[in-house]
């Protein structure tokens, strides 16, 4: 026999205001079942909670009601206490009268008839309840990082420091991803080269550390604790172990004029043999098949080959399959700057002096094509007048995207201030919408750009630029004083906006983490659970969320790694007990319940006979996948999966309670 | 006609004799010459019993889902074009292996409404088919291993007759009326089923009307019981149902069960773009879940 106990929290006035919990509680108490009803200031305060133990223990209490707030709140609370006293957590119930009554009410009496019915409801359900044991899934303790910039780098390290097996995968030849591209860095202008290639250097030689460079993720599956993941090698065509990145190779290759380099996005060219800089990690060479004269002529050209002393080029090499085991995945696979020629009136690709901000950043490096002299790709000049327009394709609905790309304000003034360090006397023109430079020492560096070193801000978008003399016309608006602008430029620069990775929405799928549609990945929860993914085990840093300068990345880089090491510090993963199982009696092996399961936690499960005969194939729930999202259950047309906490006795049983 | 049994009796034989299936699910004369009945064929010297014409009206694909019948592995089954949709649905739904069933096509110009043949009607009309026919796209079967083409001519058709024009006339009544309208017929309804064992894809081993904790579906033959069971049945075939018409055929008080179902079809077509039974790779329109699909809800 059932005894049920009632409690009907005030929340001060926040329910007491609108509910008349006095005789919620006494309808409460005539429900068969009910043993005692009672009405309490604050249930989740430590005295209600005293009061719900002591119920419990002294009438002997097989289930409970709480009509209090939303079960989001405080039904762990309630179910800690509850286990305390040696009850099953899962027969604790709660009727919502807060959110669901009276924050949504004003009629008093119609609110209390309301908070009664949802009342019955959950007793008329505890009583159906039964006891559910949590599910525990082992954990393979090692990691896997995608993607080789400062987050994905930052993960690894706090991971690998941490005592932890990782493995980090890069797609290109070396670690370093956007970052390393960089010049000095907003708002400190320390060089980015100089404090990134120590992090670098420590990842590739971190005991806890495999990495492997120019190598994709080729297939993921499992589940947290358990995912089994296939890493495609590429091809390198160098033995790596023999390899002592001395360059004779690459210094011989023939195919120095034809190939433009990635690194200094299309400003030089590299080899076909090439490491993509000079502070690559790992130093070890690459082979582009694509351009390479052995690969596109028969095997004739073979000038690497002879001038390696230690002959660790072997153009046989095939692409390789690692399979590896990993407990938990970060995504950190970075963003990708939108294409220029979208806007057609900039004149990009059309005139050699119109580039991009990742362009101007290698024109002002050290390790550039020009050695960090500013020069004008047409005609090597060093430029004297420079106009920087922001927003290309950011907060753009209409030909870009609608967001805002978040750094490309800081890298402006950035650029406008490096600028005048550099060429002394020259002049800055920055057309923007608005300055955004929000974080600590932001909107300081911003105003030095402009009061120091003179840069002009012009509020407005520029409208055409065209070719005259050797100087790029640049026409626009200044908004704020109402006027036309015609500026004779040397150089224009555009601040192209931010999209998420070629192919980031691929991985999702492989990952089965969801994207915004954008093809950023998308949080579990945007603001309490920003480092966790869809899927529990997959944890997402940088920019593969959505635009963020470097400490962000840092910042979520580190988020993602103390995530895993705290799921790493148990020996088994809890899952909650409330996911959905089938009876295998009635199932037919439809798979309608695999076709709609989000999380992939449904596969088919032979039943066979002594003999080893299939008798039946059925649906079969996998405990660490399962969230319990309840799709299956809706998609069943035998009813054969119910959900445990959910089950269809209760929700009928909820549901005839209030039959009149 | 004698031609195509000649032929379709010469792929039985060699389908058997060859041991390529085990037993073959046919059309044979019953004993009164407009009425055709099913025939289950195992030994290479019986095939002169299969036959086919104009008042092959069952859809046999129902056989398939049977466990007497299923226990003979490989199986060769003759299938008129809409019969042969719910064999697509079958392996799209993992129901039949493709490689445990040889589909034997029939070409198909039509068959004639039970109720006219048992009066006498032989001929092959646009008002003696039934509305099934008279929209009917898979004259010849979409999937088959066999084909056996008719050597009939197809029958006009000159509009007199709207097919299902029932369902544009209770789209135009107003919701009670309609409800009126259907409550009256299920009011009928005696429960005995027969529309489910008629279904070639109502194949659960325990109907949802039989879970009985908790008991979703009243059983008592009463007007709400009645409501829900005909209601579900229809939702449960919603995006499945492949239209053969075997329902109301085997319905013993005549609700007319096409209408619901051909109304549903029509109404997934027009909102998903998905028609059940054409592809047996397709993903199933209520089975479809897609990170593709921008809708808030499931990102």
């Amino acid at each position: 026999m059932a005894r049920i106990g009632v409690f009907v929290c005030w929340c001060g006035s926040n329910i007491a205001g609108t509910v008349d919990v006095k005789k919620v509680a006494e309808e409460a108490a005539k429900i068969p079942g009910v043993v005692e009803a009672v009405d309490y200031k604050y249930m989740c305060s430590d005295p209600g909670q005293n009061t719900l133990r002591k119920m419990i223990k002294e009438k002997n209490l097989t289930g409970v009601v709480l009509a209090a707030c939303s079960p989001h709140m405080h039904e762990n609370t309630f179910r800690k206490a509850a286990v305390k006293e040696g009850l099953n957590p899962y027969f604790i119930e709660i009727a919502n009268i807060r959110e669901q009554v009276s924050w949504v009410h004003e009629d008093k009496e119609k609110a209390t008839g309301k908070a009664i019915d949802l009342l019955k409801m959950m007793v008329e359900k505890v009583k159906k309840n039964k006891p559910i044991e949590d599910v525990r899934v082992p954990l393979t303790k090692k990691a896997l990082v995608i993607g080789g910039g400062i987050s994905g780098i930052q993960a690894a390290l706090d991971i690998a420091n941490g005592g932890v097996e990782v493995i980090l995968v890069e797609k290109e030849p070396s670690i370093g991803g956007k970052m390393i591209q960089l010049d000095e860095t907003f708002p400190t202008l320390d060089c980015s080269s100089c404090i990134m290639t120590p992090k670098m250097v420590e990842v590739y030689q971190h005991p806890n550390i495999k990495l492997y460079t120019y190598s994709e993720l080729e297939e993921v599956s499992g589940y947290i604790g358990n995912f089994n993941v296939k890493i495609k090698k590429k091809a390198r065509s160098i033995v790596e172990k023999d390899c002592t990145g001395c360059g004779d190779c690459w210094n011989i290759c023939p195919m120095h004029k034809n190939v433009k380099s990635e690194f200094n996005v299309n400003l030089s060219e590299r080899t076909a043999i090439y490491v993509p800089f000079p502070q690559a990690v790992p130093l070890i060479p690459v082979i582009d098949r694509s351009v390479c004269l052995h690969f596109k002529k028969g095997g004739k050209c073979q000038k690497c080959y002879d001038a390696c002393g230690p002959k660790c080029i072997n153009f046989d090499l095939q692409d390789e399959i690692i399979e590896e085991k990993v407990g938990a995945i970060v995504a950190a696979t970075g963003y990708d700057l939108m294409e220029n020629s979208l806007y057609g009136e900039y004149g990009y690709g059309k005139f050699k002096d119109v580039i991009s901000g990742l362009q101007f950043e290698r024109l002002l490096s050290a390790s550039g094509p020009t050695e960090g002299v500013v020069k004008r790709p047409s005609d090597g000049k060093t430029p004297e007048t420079i106009v920087f327009i922001q927003c290309v394709g950011s907060r753009d609905p209409e030909k870009g995207v609608p967001y805002c790309s978040k750094v490309c304000c800081m890298y402006t003034a950035k650029h406008a201030k490096l600028f005048a360090h550099k060429v002394h006397g020259s002049q800055s023109y920055v057309f923007y919408i608005d300055i955004r430079a929000t974080s600590k020492g932001y909107e300081e560096f911003v105003r030095g750009t402009m009061e120091n070193e003179g840069a002009i801000y012009l509020r407005g978008r520029v409208s055409k630029i065209y070719e005259d003399n050797g100087k790029l016309i640049v026409k626009g608006a200044d908004t704020l004083s109402g006027n036309q602008v015609e500026i004779a430029a040397d150089m224009v620069v555009l601040a192209t906006g931010v999209i998420p990775k070629k192919g980031s929405d691929k991985m999702a799928q492989m990952l089965g983490i969801s994207y915004d549609k954008y093809g950023f990945y998308t949080e579990s929860h945007p603001k309490l659970r920003p480092a966790e993914s869809s899927t529990a085990g997959i944890y997402l840093a940088g920019m593969a969320q959505g635009p963020r300068d470097i400490p962000e990345s840092v910042v979520s880089g580190s988020a993602a790694a103390s995530k895993i090491l705290g799921l790493f510090s148990k020996s088994e993963y809890e899952v909650e007990g409330t996911i959905a199982s089938v009876n295998k009696t009635t199932c037919v092996g439809c798979f309608y319940c695999k076709r709609v399961c989000a999380y992939s936690a449904i596969s088919k499960e032979e039943i066979k006979d002594r003999n080893g005969n299939v008798l039946k194939v059925v649906a079969n729930v996998n405990s660490g996948l399962c969230a319990g999202c309840g799709a299956c259950v809706n998609a069943c047309f035998s009813k054969s999966i119910d959900l445990k906490g959910y089950l269809d006795e209760q929700i009928f049983a909820e549901i005839k309670s209030l039959a009149v | 006609m004698e031609k195509m049994n000649d032929k379709l009796q010469n792929i039985a034989k060699k389908l058997l004799e060859n041991k390529e299936v085990n037993l073959i699910i046919g059309f044979t004369k019953g004993s009164n010459p407009l009425r055709m009945r099913s025939v289950f064929i195992t030994e290479p010297n019986d095939v002169s019993k299969l036959s086919f014409n104009a008042h092959c009206v069952q859809d046999l694909a129902v056989f398939l889902k049977k466990p007497e019948v299923k226990k003979f592995g490989k199986i060769g089954i003759v299938v008129k074009g809409c019969d042969e949709k719910a064999v697509n649905t079958l392996i799209q739904e993992y129901q039949l292996s493709r490689d445990n069933i040889k589909i034997i096509g029939v070409e198909c110009r039509g068959v004639v409404k039970q109720n006219l043949a048992d009066k006498g009607e032989d001929a092959v009309k646009q008002s003696t088919v039934y509305d099934k026919c008279l929209v009917c796209e898979v004259h010849t079967p979409l999937l088959y291993d066999e084909l056996v083409e008719s050597d009939e001519p197809a029958f006009e058709i000159n509009g007199d007759i709207k097919p299902y024009a029932k369902i544009e006339e209770l789209d135009a009544m107003s919701v009670e009326d309609r409800n009126m309208f259907w409550q009256k017929e299920f009011e009928k309804c005696i429960k005995c089923y027969a529309c489910r064992q008629a279904c070639p894809l109502c194949y659960c081993t325990r109907c949802i009307v039989e879970k009985n904790t908790p008991q979703w579906i009243e059983t008592n033959i009463e007007e709400t019981g009645n409501a829900q069971w005909n209601m579900i049945r229809a939702y449960h075939l919603s995006g499945r149902c492949i239209g053969c018409g075997e329902c109301e055929r085997a319905c013993p008080v005549n609700i007319p069960l096409m209408l619901v179902n051909e109304k549903m079809a029509r109404d997934v077509f027009e909102k998903f773009g998905y028609k059940s039974g054409i592809d047996i790779n397709a993903k199933p329109v209520f089975g479809t879940f897609d990170a593709n699909d921008f809708n808030e809800f499931i990102k």
